[in-house]
């Protein structure tokens, strides 16, 4: 993975100290706190409900052990002993103190990591694909463009106050893990038909109020050209993005309002007139950067392990665990495995410090020190070694890391919804838990097979509830918490909206709705159709129809035991 | 924290009896008004039975944000327990005043006497 | 007002006018809006002026004076409004050399920004300037030595810095 120079170092140092004296001139009244609250928001540093929360970049997922074990040292020390991972690939701390935070910032800072532009109306934290560099579809490791963007956008003197936040994510493969159709900008790596590598740019995709599908704006753009292309969009973005109303101020609203040809048009014309040369990367660096992404010293191997399969044969749970949570790594004789942080009734994306320290000793010791953060708020090990799958299963195991239940209906995305969050009109947690105890069952979980539900507590959509395959979205409705469900989201390659199925529900209602829409699937479901393949065949319809049957039942008996 | 998403302004009738409620700049905890300055304890949260006196509070708090104590002060309407006790009529307000619902060990809950 | 540049704090030569009449009534060069500066050109052909322009302000617009202005004011409606950022790079991409002042209520957080975007001069209003005193604006413009987009402020970038480095090692 990418290692800072002196380059690197210094700024995020500087970064730092930047922050200290913010801090201080806050508490001495240089600053009010409507000035405050961007800086501390470009800071990663939220006030939520309890306590301020600060949000931590993980440069597109990526981590090693060293960095994990200082996150331990921090939650430890200066929060309450746990972290959770977003959405968005990073890592938040719920009980930080201000005064503190400049400290856990040097701490973050030793182990070469920030929280820069983790929030605010700025570019964000670029996301990508967690099984860069160990998909067997990928064109181009993503890992590069994303730190090449990470450096790029840090601090850019032009975009840090643009009209709303902004979300860049970068895919290298055919199937799209990075959702990055539901981005502000969205880069899929491809080859043209002369073989020369560049990327389809995607803009004004996104979730929250509005959302919408990006729309693609270049079909192939070479790869050298990447900066300056980028600074043409987010020029006409800042000059012309609405900031009369900040639920229109996103991308996707004026690329909307403009229309996808005339926005495409005024790129073009901008980039026409932007010196190229001065902006993009050097080659030079493009290649000092992708050089730390080289694939680590994997053995030769056979393509499978007679060691694995054994221990398979004697172990349903390590052959169950396997089987939903390995991803087939272009290495023969490796393996990446999905850790869910999803436990049954667990908090989902949680981690404890404990935890931490353990899953940072297995990465260490059997992927090559490393490991990924998942938009789906799981971890990653990318490189294990097929002969050792038994030993690390153990290891998990031991930690409470071994949730055979990646992709599932228990492994449910969750925003922090109204238990922490300032903006939250629901609850969102409690949601994820009474539906994963609902189904806790194995068996019926394989039985209902891939289902990936998301939870947001409000219309900003943090839980990405628009492209769950069932979405869940909390609200307030006459001084209660009211959910409303879709069905048929998706955020692949196969990018699409989900569709209400009706009015909302009560908070108790929702696990037995969920049954419903269950059955719903199990009974129109064709072969070995996944419920997505369902959905998509039969259209919305019959889950409509049954989740009407299901209010009506529930209507009855209220009425009944009233 | 953004001022179109408090809670308390939701509540649909009398915005009496009410508390003051805040973020300590400093701490980033859930503070409240008492009898004298502020308190991170829920139970002991000055209460406001008429106009004048929460008008009074209101103004306090104001003098606090401006002086860089807290941010964001905003009256919160209240039932009283029977033993008078303050709990917020809005859920998100209630949640401030506990903690969060899924961590019963953490926040206000964990730390103080329950309000109910 | 207060006029803050990377040296700190100096006079403003020019007069604001909203007014043909106030305009001609000024001693000294005027910084007028961007629709009386044909009216104002035209009594006072041979006048040096500076012209204010909004941070929402098409380039197309503002183009056509650059050649006959020694200032250009951009109007920040708030600290938070980046417009005025984007249209800079597009003043001096024109070609413009003289110059190039934001004003508004921008703070001392940004000046390294507005300087990096091409802007010489920070016009803040005084009660901004009370707050946030000169000291804070000359220590904030420093407190980054580096930054790593090309095209931006004075050094070069980082990429550039590494990539000279390099060759300086290869040679």
């Amino acid at each position: 993975m990418y290692r800072y120079d002196e380059f690197d170092e210094r700024f995020v140092r500087e970064r730092v100290a930047q922050f200290r004296g913010q801090v201080e001139r806050r508490l001495d009244g240089s600053l009010s706190e409507d000035e405050f609250k961007p800086l501390r928001l470009k800071n990663g540093l939220y006030l939520q409900l309890h306590a301020y929360m600060l949000r931590i970049a993980v440069p597109y997922g990526t981590m090693n052990s060293r960095q994990l074990r200082q996150l331990a040292h921090i939650a430890e020390t200066y929060d309450k002993g746990y972290g959770h991972f977003t959405t968005r690939q990073n890592l938040q701390f719920n009980w930080p103190k201000l005064k503190d935070v400049p400290e856990i910032l040097d701490l973050l800072a030793d182990v070469e990591m920030h929280c820069i532009q983790t929030s605010g109306n700025c570019i964000r934290n670029v996301t990508s694909d967690q099984f860069a560099g160990v998909a067997k579809d990928e064109v181009e490791d993503p890992r590069p463009t994303a730190e090449l963007l990470r450096q790029w956008s840090s601090l850019h003197p032009e975009f840090v106050w643009l009209p709303r936040k902004f979300k860049i994510a970068v895919t290298g493969a055919e199937h799209d893990r990075a959702a990055i159709k539901v981005h502000d900008i969205g880069l899929k790596l491809k080859r043209d038909d002369a073989g020369e590598i560049g990327y389809e740019v995607s803009v004004g995709g996104g979730l929250g109020r509005t959302p919408m599908i990006g729309k693609i704006i270049k079909d192939f753009l070479p790869k050298s050209e990447l900066l300056a292309y980028l600074e043409a969009v987010m020029r006409v973005y800042n000059s012309e993005g609405r900031r009369d109303n900040k639920y229109k101020a996103r991308v996707k609203i004026l690329v909307h309002e403009t229309g996808e040809d005339e926005f495409r048009a005024m790129v073009e014309e901008e980039y026409a007139k932007l010196d190229g040369p001065t902006i993009n990367a050097p080659q030079e660096e493009v290649e000092r950067i992708a050089a730390y992404f080289a694939s680590p010293a994997y053995e030769t191997l056979p393509e499978t392990s007679a060691t694995l399969a054994k221990a398979q044969a004697n172990d349903p749970a390590l052959a169950r665990f396997v089987e939903q949570n390995g991803f087939a790594h272009k290495q023969p004789g490796y393996i990446a495995l999905t850790i869910a942080l999803k436990e049954i009734g667990a908090v989902p994306g949680d981690m404890s410090a404990a935890q931490m320290r353990a899953f940072a000793d297995i990465a260490e010791r059997y992927s090559f020190d490393e490991f990924r953060v998942t938009h789906s708020q799981n971890l990653v090990l990318p490189h294990v070694k097929q002969d050792d799958v038994p030993a690390v299963f153990a290891a998990l195991k031991e930690a409470g890391l071994a949730s055979a239940n990646a992709g599932l209906i228990t492994d449910i995305i969750a925003c922090p919804g109204l238990d922490y969050c300032a903006l939250a009109t629901a609850k969102s947690i409690p949601i994820a838990q009474a539906i994963a105890k609902t189904f806790a069952d194995e068996e019926r979980q394989k039985k209902i097979g891939l289902l990936p539900i998301k939870i947001s507590g409000c219309i900003n959509a943090c839980g990405h509830h628009h492209v769950g395959a069932i979405g869940i979205l909390g609200l307030e409705k006459g001084g209660r918490e009211n959910y409303q469900i879709t069905v048929g989201g998706d955020a692949s390659e196969h990018a699409a909206l989900g569709e209400r199925l009706g009015p909302g529900i009560d908070a108790a209602d929702v696990p037995a709705a969920i049954e419903a829409i269950v059955e719903t699937y199990l009974g129109e479901k064709q072969g070995g159709e996944s419920f997505m393949e369902t959905v998509r065949r039969t259209g919305p319809e019959p889950f409509k129809a049954g989740f009407t049957a299901f209010i009506e039942s529930r209507t009855l008996e209220t009425e009944a035991v009233g | 924290m953004a001022k179109d998403h408090r809670a308390g302004s939701k509540v649909r009738g009398d915005k009496l009896p009410a508390i003051l409620m805040a973020s300590h700049l400093l701490e980033g905890d859930t503070v409240f008004l008492s009898e004298s300055g502020w308190t991170l304890d829920p139970s002991a949260a000055r209460i406001a039975h008429d106009a004048e006196t929460s008008a009074a509070m209101e103004a306090e708090g104001k003098a606090a944000a401006s002086a860089n104590i807290v941010i964001d002060p905003y009256l919160v309407p209240v039932d009283l327990t029977e033993s008078g006790l303050p709990l917020a009529r809005h859920f998100r307000d209630a949640m401030r005043q506990r903690g969060p619902s899924i961590h019963p060990d953490m926040g206000k809950q964990a730390e103080f006497a329950p309000l109910d | 007002m207060t006029l803050i540049t990377e040296q700190g704090a100096v006079e403003d030569r020019f007069t604001r006018a909203d007014t043909l009449e106030a305009a001609l009534a000024a001693d000294g060069p005027v910084l007028i809006p961007l629709w009386l500066v044909a009216e104002y050109a035209k009594v006072r052909p041979q006048a040096e002026f500076g012209l204010s322009v909004t941070g929402s302000t098409a380039i197309e617009d503002v183009a056509p004076h650059l050649a006959k202005v020694s200032l250009v004011a951009v109007e920040f409606a708030a600290f938070a409004d980046g417009r005025g950022f984007s249209l800079a790079q597009k003043i001096l991409r024109e070609g413009y050399q003289g110059v190039l002042r934001a004003s508004g209520p921008l703070i001392a957080d940004e000046f390294a920004d507005a300087l990096a975007c091409g802007f010489t001069e920070v016009e803040l209003p005084e009660t901004l300037a009370n707050r946030q005193p000169v000291q804070q604006w000359l220590a904030a413009k420093d407190t980054m030595s580096d930054h790593y987009q090309s095209g931006y402020g004075r050094g070069p970038s980082i990429l550039q810095k590494r990539h000279a480095a390099r060759k300086g090692a290869s040679a």
